[in-house]
């Protein structure tokens, strides 16, 4: 009896995995290898080897791993300062409610946002030209650029780097410092040898996280760049909903490959912890 | 110069005074415990000595040494945590190697070094383990074994046994004990359990409210506590309400019953209410023995504690205890009964209210 209520009780999730997760997978997987006419080929397989698509992968492998990895470190030392820092109690609980709000803060809206104040004629923009008398897109700033969007995609990614590591970071227990300082160890071999290789599986599991946040986002850079950014994302969309570039074959073998660069990292993942932590029961 | 000594330490933070005016002088290789309730200001001396606190005031040095505010790092000086604090990414001999790694010895000395260790904790070879492999017990043998390995001045354990079950703490206070001993180190022990306290200190400093109540060995501490607090605290004590009758003489009134005291009661006046302290194992049953005080009182309660019976007796409005070895032929009263019990004027303490 109690058994039939457990499995009902997971039933839901399992049925929506089903519809959600794996129809839709295994029909991308299948409409990877079918022409539009849904005989068996390879050439959409093939076709992911030409030069332009090559290239849109690594810009969002680029773009993925430069803000997953500015937005690790930078998350990191903002959570180390929230939570080792030593500051009042509210100024942590405050951080964190801002940091739950920002890391949702995504899409359209995040785009239109950045673009507001950051833009050609943002708010930021203009008073940097009539407060400093600087221009900052003659300085070589432009939000519609690689480094533009990586700037945007921070913005909700360092906050969810805060939101990961500051339970990690709690759970560093003070007697660990205490201990390494009562035989000897400065600061710094402390760090070295015992708070950094305690954090370093979920430093690394955020990293992970992080990059697949990145690698699959859309709206964003659809809504900043118009398509200027050859991200493979934006690609995908353009094969599949386009309708200059049709072809839904095409975007079905691009998902593929995102599949299999997610699935090649997580595997990668999956080893350095089990190397790092060994010492996890 | 005693090789650790504290003179007139004192910590606060902010409002709250956590240690006021503490002296203390620790012989090398001596084993001192702080005994006192909690928030008595155990730890922060503790932590006073490591490092990981600056006193207010005072100063503290270990071999002639000023160590007062060198950082805990510079100090050589070895402690075990309550909460054993093991690094959990480290194997056993790691933990026990890491202040060696630290000092940059050769891993070859390193790794003979915690075999030693591992052999004087009786777990040898357990070096490959992680701690979470371990049982609590072990793991604060490992703690031991960790904060001893670098060849500490000065060994400091805070509450180090009591996160563990009862049995495994009676066992690993003496292996600590013995440990101590052998390696002759100096050490100050931090608990709250006055048996801990009591079996295996050279002397214990009964702290109260951030203050030393009384410094004295097991012996004195007990027999002859200092305060009404030590009285109190160390050990299992009857306090009663006593008059006093004549002071030269030492004879007192409970409960229209007179005893007499063999300790002064320092000019009192007749009829002086006073406190005075009888400890149970001191009671006896009259006509098993006779001693200089008998009194009449009613048997209220018995409790059976395995080796000795207590035997709770009420005269008027005192209540107190007499404790009896238990033995398979003790004819024990009954609940209500009238017994006469008898104890020594030796056994009764006049106390003083503490400072
Ligand atoms: N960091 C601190 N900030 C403020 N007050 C503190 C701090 N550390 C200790 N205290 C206070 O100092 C007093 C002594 O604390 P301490 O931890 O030394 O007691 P203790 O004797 O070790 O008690 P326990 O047996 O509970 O461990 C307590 O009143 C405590 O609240
Ligand atoms: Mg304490």
């Amino acid at each position: 009896m109690n058994g039939l209520l457990a499995w009902l009780g997971v039933a839901p999730f399992f049925l929506f995995a089903i519809l959600f997760l794996l129809w839709p997978s295994s029909s991308l997987i299948i409409g990877g290898f079918q022409d539009p006419a849904g005989n068996f080929t390879l050439k959409n397989i093939g076709d992911l080897f030409t030069p332009s698509i090559m290239n849109s992968y690594a810009l969002s492998i680029q773009i993925s791993a430069v803000t997953a990895i500015a937005g690790a470190l930078f998350g990191f030392l903002l959570a180390y300062a929230a939570i080792l820092g030593g500051l009042p109690r509210w100024i942590r609980t405050a951080l964190m409610t801002l940091c739950g709000v920002a890391s949702n803060f995504a899409g359209v809206p995040l785009a239109f946002a950045f673009i507001a104040t950051l833009g050609r004629t943002g708010f930021l923009t203009a008073l940097f030209v009539n407060v400093l008398g600087i221009n900052i897109y003659n300085l070589g700033f432009n939000l519609y650029n690689f480094w533009g969007l990586a700037l945007t995609y921070m913005y909700f990614q360092f906050p969810l780097m805060v939101l990961i590591m500051a339970p990690a970071l709690d759970g560093l227990k003070r007697e660990w410092r205490e201990a390494s300082e009562n035989m000897g160890a400065s600061s710094f071999q402390y760090w070295r040898y015992v708070a950094l290789p305690i954090l370093l599986p979920a430093l690394l599991g955020a990293v992970i996280l992080l990059f697949g946040n990145y690698f699959g986002a859309y709206a964003t850079a659809y809504a900043l760049t118009g398509g200027t950014l050859p991200l493979i994302t934006i690609g995908i969309g353009q094969q599949i909903a386009g309708n200059v570039l049709y072809n839904p074959n095409l975007g079905y073998a691009l998902a593929l490959g995102m599949i299999v660069i997610m699935a090649v990292c997580i595997g990668g993942y999956t080893w350095l912890q089990s190397r790092t932590a060994r010492w996890l029961r | 110069m005693a090789f650790l000594e504290l003179t007139n330490v004192r910590k606060s933070f902010g409002q709250v005074n956590a240690v006021e005016s503490f002296d203390l002088k620790v012989e090398r290789g001596e084993l001192v415990s702080f005994l006192g309730p909690s928030g008595c200001g155990k730890t922060t001396t503790l932590r006073m000595i490591a490092g990981f606190e600056m006193p207010t005031d005072g100063s503290i040095t270990i071999n002639g040494a000023d160590i007062t505010y060198v950082p805990p790092n510079k100090r050589n000086v070895g402690m075990v945590f309550q909460s054993y604090a093991l690094f959990p990414n480290m194997t056993v001999a790691d933990n026990i190697g890491f202040g060696l790694k630290i000092a940059k010895k050769p891993s070859s000395e390193i790794k003979k070094r915690a075999e030693e260790m591992l052999a004087l904790i009786h777990m040898p070879g357990l070096g490959n383990r992680y701690p979470y492999q371990l049982s609590g017990g072990q793991q604060q043998r490992v703690a031991l074994a960790r904060a001893l390995a670098f060849s500490p001045q000065v060994l400091l354990l805070d509450e180090p046994l009591s996160a563990l079950d009862a049995k495994i703490r009676v066992s690993l206070r003496g292996e600590i004990h013995s440990i101590q001993q052998k390696l002759g180190i100096t050490t100050i022990y931090v608990t709250h359990d006055q048996e801990e306290a009591l079996s295996m200190s050279d002397r214990v400093v009964v702290m109260n409210n951030g203050h030393i109540e009384q410094i004295g060995t097991p012996f004195e501490i007990y027999n002859f506590p200092k305060t009404e607090f030590v009285a109190q605290f160390v050990g299992t004590l009857n306090t009663l309400t006593a008059e006093v009758r004549d002071a030269a003489d030492k004879r007192l009134v409970v409960d229209g019953q007179e005893i007499k005291s063999a300790h002064a009661l320092d000019g009192a006046q007749v009829g002086e209410k006073v406190t005075v302290s009888i400890r149970p194992e001191r009671i006896s049953f009259y006509g098993e023995i006779q001693k200089v005080n008998t009194m009449n009182c009613t048997v209220e309660n018995i409790s059976f504690l395995g080796s000795i019976v207590r035997i709770q007796v009420r005269t008027g409005a005192n209540v107190f205890y007499m404790d009896t070895f238990n033995n398979p032929f003790l004819e024990l009263p009954k609940i209500g009964d009238k017994i006469q019990i008898t104890f020594s004027a030796e056994a009764v303490l006049v106390l003083r209210q503490s400072a």
